[in-house]
């Protein structure tokens, strides 16, 4: 190989060191991946969309009579943090319901204590373990009578459903479609469907999701989580809670 | 059926470890003349044994028969180019059907009223739990 | 080329190559999250884990983007052949980043529930019916199986002990993964970006890996296949002194006419170590140099110098004029042929 030929086709071999030629194009190509790795990184990360509002706070204890169905709920009677009468959604710590232990409290004036998360009109309270977490007020009266569920009609409505706990922000983001087998796994593990509207009723765009009987929903819509579906259903509100029991049946993928 | 798949896949990775030592201690110097000697890079070899072990059994099964070095020099091209067209068609459809079927979001659609409450009730709205009782309780 | 296998095999070349990438990939990742995630518009900061688990799987996936187009480019423009020579590294290095990915969403996504995190992947989401929220992990689980497949058969050995052909059809697992990597971001992330910026990035690499493709498609026609038992190589006097031209003896071999001063020799096309193509080569130090890892031949007997092993089959060679014929069948690997002297009249 003659020199005047390694200068206008330079050869490259592996082991041997690179033709003089090719060193400032193999150079260019160095600095462009750089750029180019440098460049995609920044605008990949500076657009990720807004999670939302969700947020947490401090560790918050709360009395209030239980609701079981459709989720479980406290109507809250004494609390720092909420007024008495402001309606609680309850989960457990990450991915687990509440249901085991408060299948046996329906109706009772109880204790709640964990930390709160927070969107819009649902708040939540993602219960500390065992009795710390739930447990029944000793010695207490009666438990004082729960708001009794108001009609708001029947209405066909457009929107996500969400797993109550991150859409309130317990994850950010904790809506959408990269986030749905994680939204699944919560509903899947008892925590409260949520419904995130896109248009509001009576002013509130969240509702707790059950069925048209008022009993959980979880089974029949999780081949529905995360995306924008349309859906009917009666509308009712307990307490400041607005609670969407739908028809299954007419849930569809949002034209 | 999850949990049977995963307990085959179990199953399968330790055959594979079974072979990866069999193989690497004793097979390999049958079959590869240039790993005589060298043992160091040979744990290298490991997590391919455990994801192929039945390719690397038909191929000891080949070399031992010795019915191998025709085709070494026969580069699948026509597959390659093949796979590499298909490729190259599968990447737009695959991102227009993405796009296609994408959502835009915010979405705004109005809440439809189909029926409005049957009765209005006679204490709308909603009665909260009284302030008075809540404190009476809360007092206990 | 080594006569004793060792774990890496590093050379200065090899240790830039390295660097770069390994800067490249640090780049990435340090400016998605210190940088570009501190300047995202958010009410509420996005959760670390999510971060990084989207930092590092869009680097996995521009990485693969990246190796994909080294193919066509270098088909396209031999500059681009030293990106080729080490670009197993940079496989190991994408399965790698990919890899993190993974234990990311699995430790995040996927952890913290009554189920094992590898059953909950499989069985939290089950609509395979719907094209609108499919499971799209699945793809990516896929796509992950194979870098991993890929990632552990990268050693020389593998090589070897499969068979370049083998090893070859293995490593085309890679184009099947990558449309699944596409599946995978196109039914996952690119369904919640909102900012198009990110359609555009994503669409844009993988868009560009296919017009490669079909670009080093279109401009490398293959040559037509002819039936006789002695196939033409064209004017002795075409052939540049070190370099060679490429006959298809069949559709799957070739064979590689070398000139080397005033002789011609005759050898397979295809390089005993990945079947690279020894026509596009040169002949350096009097050995026939593959362009891909620059293994080495003897035009002669397609054996390699000693203390290397490695064998070509040879051909058998003759003139009409001059035109150069080679013979279809093949000598054994390793087999000497008296090299061809070119007609007088060639300069």
């Amino acid at each position: 190989m003659s020199d005047a030929e390694d200068r206008s086709d330079p050869f490259f071999i592996g082991w041997a060191a690179a033709p003089g030629r090719l060193r400032p194009f193999l150079a260019g190509v160095g600095l462009c991946l750089a750029v180019l790795f440098g460049g995609v990184g920044y605008i990949a990360a500076a657009t990720q969309a807004d999670p939302g509002s969700g947020s947490g706070g401090r560790r918050e204890t709360a009395i209030g009579v239980l609701a079981y169905d459709p989720y479980p709920l406290l109507y809250v009677t004494e609390s720092e943090r909420y007024p008495a009468g402001h309606t609680l959604l309850l989960s457990g710590n990450a991915k687990f319901g509440v249901q085991d232990r408060a299948s046996a409290l329906d109706g009772r004036l109880v204790q709640v204590s964990g930390g709160p998360v927070s969107r819009g009109d649902i708040d939540m309270l993602r219960l500390r373990g065992g009795t710390n977490g739930l447990s029944l007020v000793e010695d207490a009266p009666e438990a004082p009578p729960v708001p009794q569920p108001v009609s708001l009609g029947r209405w066909r409505l457009t929107g996500e459903i969400c797993d109550g706990q991150c859409v309130a922000g317990a994850m950010r983001p904790g809506t959408g479609l990269a986030h749905r087998a994680c939204a699944n796994l919560c509903l899947i593990g008892g925590v409260p469907p949520v419904f995130v509207s896109t248009a509001a009723v009576e002013g509130e765009e969240f509702f707790l999701l059950a069925d048209a009987d008022g009993g959980p929903v979880t089974d029949a819509v999780l081949d529905h989580v995360a995306i924008l579906v349309e859906v009917e259903g009666e509308v009712e509100r307990r307490g400041n809670l607005l609670v969407f029991r739908i028809d299954p049946g007419s849930l569809q993928v949002a034209p | 059926m999850v949990a049977t798949l995963l307990q085959i896949a179990e199953i399968y990775l330790w055959i594979g470890a079974a072979v990866a030592a069999v193989f690497l201690v004793w097979g390999i110097d049958r079959v590869e003349p240039n790993a005589a000697g060298a043992y160091v890079f040979r744990p290298l070899l490991i997590p391919g044994i455990l994801l192929l072990w039945p390719l690397v059994l038909w191929r000891c099964w080949v070399l031992v028969r010795g019915e191998n070095e025709a085709c070494r020099h026969r580069p699948p091209r026509r597959a390659q180019h093949a796979v590499a067209i298909v490729l190259a068609l599968a990447i737009p459809v695959i991102l227009m059907g993405a796009l296609l079927v994408r959502q835009n979001r915010p979405l705004e659609r109005p809440a439809e009223l189909l029926a409005p409450p049957a009765e209005a009730p006679a204490a709308a709205p909603a009665a909260p739990v009284a302030p008075e009782a809540a404190e009476g309780e809360a007092g206990q | 080329m080594s006569v004793k296998y060792v774990p890496v095999q590093w050379n200065p070349n090899k240790y830039v190559y390295d660097a770069v990438l390994l800067v490249c990939v640090v780049l990435y990742i340090f400016v998605f999250l210190e940088l570009g995630t501190a300047d995202a518009s958010v009410t509420q900061p996005i959760n670390g884990a999510i971060v990084r688990m989207r930092a590092f799987g869009s680097c996995a996936f521009l990485m693969l983007s990246v190796i994909l187009a080294i193919g066509p480019l270098a088909r396209l423009d031999r500059r681009f052949l030293p990106l080729l020579y080490n670009r197993r590294h940079f496989g190991v290095m994408t399965f790698a980043v990919a890899l993190t990915h993974a234990v990311y969403v699995l430790g995040w996504y996927f952890a913290f529930s009554p189920t094992d995190p590898l059953v909950a992947l499989l069985t939290a989401n089950t609509a395979y019916g719907q094209v609108l929220g499919f499971p799209f992990e699945v793809f990516g689980i896929a796509a992950l199986l194979v870098l991993a497949i890929l990632a552990a058969t990268s050693h020389d050995f593998w090589l070897s002990f499969l068979s370049p052909p083998v090893w070859k059809s293995l490593h085309l697992l890679i184009y099947p993964a990558y449309a699944a990597v596409v599946a995978h971001v196109g039914l996952g992330y690119l369904q919640d970006a909102t900012n198009p910026a990110f359609a555009l990035l994503f669409g844009g690499a993988a868009m560009a890996v296919g017009a490669l493709h079909l670009a080093a498609w279109l401009c490398c026609p293959a040559e037509p296949t002819v039936a006789d038992e002695w196939v033409a190589a064209g004017d002795a006097g075409d052939i540049p002194d070190g370099r060679a031209v490429i006959v298809r003896l069949s559709p799957s071999e070739r064979a590689a006419v070398f000139r080397n001063g005033r002789t011609l020799s005759a050898v397979s096309n295809a390089c005993a170590h990945q079947n690279g193509p020894l026509g596009e080569g040169r002949i350096v130090y009097g050995c026939i140099t593959c362009p891909w890892h620059g293994f080495q031949y003897r035009p002669e007997d397609g054996c390699s110098p000693a203390p290397f092993t490695e064998k070509i089959p040879t051909y058998d060679l003759k003139l009409e004029g001059r035109t150069v014929l080679v013979r279809r069948t093949a000598h054994p690997p390793g087999t000497r042929v008296e090299p061809t002297p070119l007609p007088e009249d060639v300069a």
